[in-house]
């Protein structure tokens, strides 16, 4: 493979933005083309991403090695953009917000994304993050005439910067302790596992800068603002799309180029694993906002997500491929969660209260039908995508055995009580009488494509997870 | 019908039906009625066609007839592995007869987006077919979850006034019991794993049962299937969402509350608890024991002073079940026997008895004890039949709920001959309660309310009899026969003695 073709990928997500901005110069305000063309990118940039497969390849002088993780991460990202791009374009219309900056910022985003997941060494993994996170501070102001959109993009920016600061300040320390940049290089400078000042200071550092990324108790505080005041497919996006880009970059820190600090640092993740489950639970618990719960729930879900990353410290490959696993499943079900949010906002201005929900079922049955196979995959029932991937991630715990399974039964109680909150969701939906008026429901031809993608992959991980065994397996084989 | 997968026809069948169901379209009730009818009497057809399948098991060395078995997830080893025994085919038979009978019982009463309904309840029916067949702890899970979600929408929906606190409480307490168990489920896997260096048959039932070597994780993963399983039953002191969830469920939902979903329980601990971690089991059979006892004495304590109809016989679950528990932990032929068919013979008479207090209701909209009295004056075929059930449930020789109590009791002497007579003085206690009930709704003079109700209290109609006949039939004949059920379900007991006695020594 030619470093060209190793690249290419990124190029053609790039090469994409720019296509789109430049034909909304040439024929403004269209609501669909800019659309067809970041999503003619996206198969463009997937089909060379599928060819890639196989072997790694190194290009930009060793800095971006692709290979089967670039690949398996960046089709996750192509899938969790197509679906926020057949989502959003009707719902931003309605408010009069251009279609056409919203496409091209998110696929700038995916490069990023694609960027971390490729990085060989800090500073392109930097690059890829600040890359990936920038396009979120523009996308969580987007709708600028609101105060709530303004209050929370700002919010999520000044805290995001702020964070951003504090891992790059913890990533130059690791670059001077272990001389070099490379990921690997600073594994085999610290294969000892011994400790200094510097690099005990480095950690916290990455820790905190890592943390606030994935919004991890206690650097959580921006998610709900941010959430709720984002237009709903934007929020969408934000919950899923930036968290899965930030937990490669965890991947990468912690599984790669700490690897060998392993016993330094799990004990500080497991304890903050635990609490953002916990907190994020117990918190979702109480809103009667929607968008906020499933702000808050999606905090629980990094804490699932965190128990890979343990496992994975403790030398449980399980643990990686899990988080891989459970990425996709939490992709699928949230967009999807967060797709039928949009559909029931059919009226500007509509809001997302729980009771906005009731009686959906009779008014709506088929939508109502796919809210319910997202809530429950994200409570974990089987058969879907979310029972399965938080199978994985408890395996992986338990089989670190230890303290870590422990981990194990803490995610399951959680689980538990997420129960609750998501059940009451669908008693709303089913159990009750309808509100009138009720919401305005407005399922449009590209909605609808986009919920149905949602629910394939929501369904199809839970039946057949086999494929997607085998692909996360690969995504990590050394 | 050898080559035919009977097992997955038999559980997706009513799948299938709930599919074709959801397809009608909404404003024809009684095309919808008659197709879920249909759907859930051809699987009581083909569960009865199997049955002959099961005879010859024990003289061919087979454990299980009809196995069906292909890989599902490799990686991890789980199959899609299905397998019938005595005991699981009685269960099945059970499910498949309810399954019609609540069908039936819920024409008049369900009025209400009736297409919802049956297409949950045929998703039901899968997922409790799926439990009692599956032998593969992942498949088992899966399904043992699956089942949570349409009696979750069943009650939630359908239910009384407080149906939605009941059904959460139901969702959640089963909630907390699995998913402890998944976790069981997969440390014991793992442990498979580590210890043959395979994932091969690492979730198998028939594989794992007899491999788990490690005493602390045979107690740990006991302890959390047994939290499921007793949750499930339910035992004593996990039993409080019962009464809930019975009295705000419709009254199909309560029989099949009662008449399968209290069974799955039971048949974990016989078939997947106690085989797999032995050891676990015997360390935990004293407390099994004495929480069995509890439950059966306080269940019939606390449904003497019951004053609703529906809430009493809900507590006489509690008790009756606690004789299922009791007779698994006497580890010996009686007290297993007497489970196994206290559990079938529950089955019977208790759906029964949900099933007449529906027919009351649906004439009375009342349970309430203390407004009754001199039913039987008006309607005296229901006053019989009530009188029938309530006998059978008392435990009256000659008919089924005898023969289960009384064997367990006597497993339960033969192990602890002190616990059996603790349990012996609730033989008197039911009988307080059911014929004090009995007393105060159906004789003497007519009550003010059910006179006011005139010509609204009439008697059961034929279609009503159609759903208690087959019931109180086979109480009838599994009374005076029991041995019918004992010897189907022989090999079953014995293969369960023979891996609890494995646990005595680690």
């Amino acid at each position: 493979m030619s470093e060209l073709t190793a690249i290419a990928p990124l190029l053609v997500v790039l090469g994409g933005a720019m296509l789109v901005l430049v034909s909304d110069m040439i024929t403004p305000g269209r609501r669909y083309a800019p659309v067809a063309l970041a999503l003619a990118a996206l198969g463009g940039a997937s089909a060379l991403l599928l060819q890639q497969g196989g072997a790694n390849a190194s290009a930009l002088g060793g800095a971006f090695v692709a290979g089967p993780f670039v690949a398996y991460l960046g089709l996750l990202g192509a899938s969790i953009l197509s679906i926020t791009l057949l989502v959003a374009p009707d719902h931003l219309a309605l408010r009069r917000y251009p279609s056409a900056e919203f496409a091209a910022t998110i696929l700038v985003a995916l490069s990023g994304a694609i960027l971390v997941a490729a990085a060989a060494d800090l500073v392109t993994l930097f690059i890829g993050l600040e890359l990936m996170v920038i396009p979120g501070y523009l996308l969580a102001g987007f709708a600028k005439r609101d105060s709530l959109s303004t209050e929370g993009a700002v919010k999520y920016f000044l805290l995001g910067s702020f964070s951003s600061a504090i891992l790059l300040f913890g990533i130059v320390l690791l670059w001077g302790s272990a001389k070099t940049a490379s990921l690997d290089g600073i594994a085999a400078a610290f294969a000892s596992g011994a400790s200094t000042p510097a690099l005990a200071i480095a950690l916290a550092m990455i820790t905190t800068g890592v943390a606030f990324k994935i919004a991890a108790v206690p650097f959580h505080y921006w998610t709900p603002d941010a959430y709720q005041g984002s237009p709903t497919p934007i929020t969408g996006y934000l919950s899923v799309g930036p968290k899965v880009g930030a937990f490669v970059l965890a991947t990468k820190l912690y599984l790669v180029a700490l690897l060998p600090l392993a016993a330094t640092w799990m004990p500080v993740i497991a304890l903050l694993a635990a609490a953002t489950m916990t907190l994020g639970n117990l918190v979702a618990l109480t809103q009667s906002n929607l968008k906020r719960m499933l702000a808050y729930s999606s905090i629980a879900h990094t804490g699932y997500l965190m128990v890979g990353l343990v496992a994975a410290g403790a030398g449980e490959r399980a643990g990686i491929s899990g988080i891989l696993f459970y990425a996709a499943a939490y992709a699928f079900m949230n967009l999807g969660a967060f797709a039928v949010l949009t559909a029931i906002q059919g009226a500007a201005g509509a809001t997302t209260q729980l009771s906005d929900l009731s009686g959906l079922g009779r008014r709506h049955p088929g939508l109502a039908l796919l809210a319910s196979v997202f809530l429950l995959s994200l409570i974990g029932i089987p058969p879907t995508a979310g029972f399965f991937a938080k199978t994985y991630v408890i395996l992986a715990a338990v089989q670190a055995g230890g303290w870590v399974a422990l981990l194990a039964i803490v995610a399951v109680l959680n689980a538990a009580v997420a129960a609750f909150y998501y059940l009451r969701v669908i008693v709303y939906l089913f159990m009750r009488e309808p509100a009138s008026p009720g919401p305005e429901v407005a399922t449009p031809p590209l909605l609808r494509a986009g919920l149905l993608l949602a629910a394939v992959g929501t369904v199809a991980l839970g039946l057949a997870p086999t494929p997607w065994i085998e692909a996360v397996v690969r995504a990590i084989a050394p | 019908m050898s080559g035919l997968p009977v097992l997955s026809l038999l559980i997706f069948l009513p799948l299938a039906g709930a599919l074709a169901v959801s397809l009608l379209p909404s404003s024809r009730p009684g095309v919808i009625r008659a197709a879920a009818l249909g759907v859930s009497l051809a699987t009581f057809a083909l569960s009865l066609l199997m049955l002959p399948g099961l005879a010859g098991l024990g003289s061919t060395g087979a454990e299980f007839a009809y196995v069906e078995q292909a890989s599902w997830i490799p990686a991890f080893g789980i199959t899609y592995h299905l397998g019938v025994d005595g005991l699981s085919g009685s269960l099945v038979v059970l499910t498949t007869l309810l399954s019609w009978i609540c069908i039936l019982a819920s024409f008049g009463p369900i009025q209400a987006r009736v297409k919802e309904y049956f297409v949950s309840f045929l998703i039901l029916e899968t997922g409790m077919l799926g439990v009692f067949l599956a032998l593969d702890l992942f498949l088992f899970y899966i399904f043992w979850e699956v089942v949570l979600v349409p009696m979750y929408l069943i009650i939630g929906i359908w239910g009384g006034a407080d149906r939605i606190y009941a059904t959460i409480k139901f969702v959640l307490y089963t909630l907390v019991g699995s998913l402890l168990m998944l976790v069981a489920i997969l440390a014991t896997a793992f442990a498979h794993q580590a210890a043959t260096g395979s994932w091969e048959g690492a979730f198998d039932l028939l594989a794992l049962r007899g491999s788990v070597g490690d005493p602390t994780l045979q107690v740990l993963a006991f302890g959390a299937f047994a939290l499921a399983f007793a949750i499930k039953v339910p035992m004593f002191p996990f039993h409080t969402w019962l009464p809930d969830a019975h009295v705000q469920a419709p009254t199909a939902g309560s029989v099949i509350l009662a008449g399968v979903l209290l069974k799955l329980g039971g048949y974990g601990f016989i078939r997947f608890a106690v085989p797999l971690f032995p050891y676990g089991a015997q360390a935990f059979a004293p407390i099994m024991v004495a929480l069995s006892v509890v439950a059966i004495i306080y269940g019939a304590l606390v449904a003497i002073v019951q004053t609703d109809l529906k809430k009493l016989i809900a507590y006489s679950s509690v008790s009756h079940m606690g004789f299922v528990t009791l007779g698994i932990f006497s580890f010996n032929q009686q007290g297993v026997d007497g489970a196994i068919l206290q559990m079938l013979n529950h089955g019977l008479i208790t759906s029964g008895l949900f099933l007449l207090v529906g027919i009351g209701y649906e004439r009375t909209h009342d349970r309430e004890i203390a407004k009754m009295g001199g039913w039987a004056a008006r309607t005296p075929v229901y006053a019989a039949l009530f009188g029938f059930f309530l006998f059978a449930s008392v435990g009256l020789p000659g008919l089924s709920g005898f023969a289960g109590e009384f064997l367990v009791l006597l497993g339960a002497f033969l192990a602890s001959p002190m616990v059996a007579g603790a349990a012996a003085i609730v033989m008197v206690l039911g009988a307080v309660y059911l014929l004090w009930m009995y007393q105060r709704v159906f004789t003497g003079p007519l009550s003010p309310f059910l006179d006011g109700l005139g010509t609204h209290l009439t008697d059961v109609t034929p279609t009503e009899i159609l759903t208690l006949a087959p019931l109180a039939a086979m109480i009838v004949t599994f009374g005076v026969l029991p041995s019918i059920l004992t010897s189907s379900f022989a090999q079953s007991v014995g293969t369960f003695l023979l891996y609890a006695a494995s646990g005595v020594q680690p």
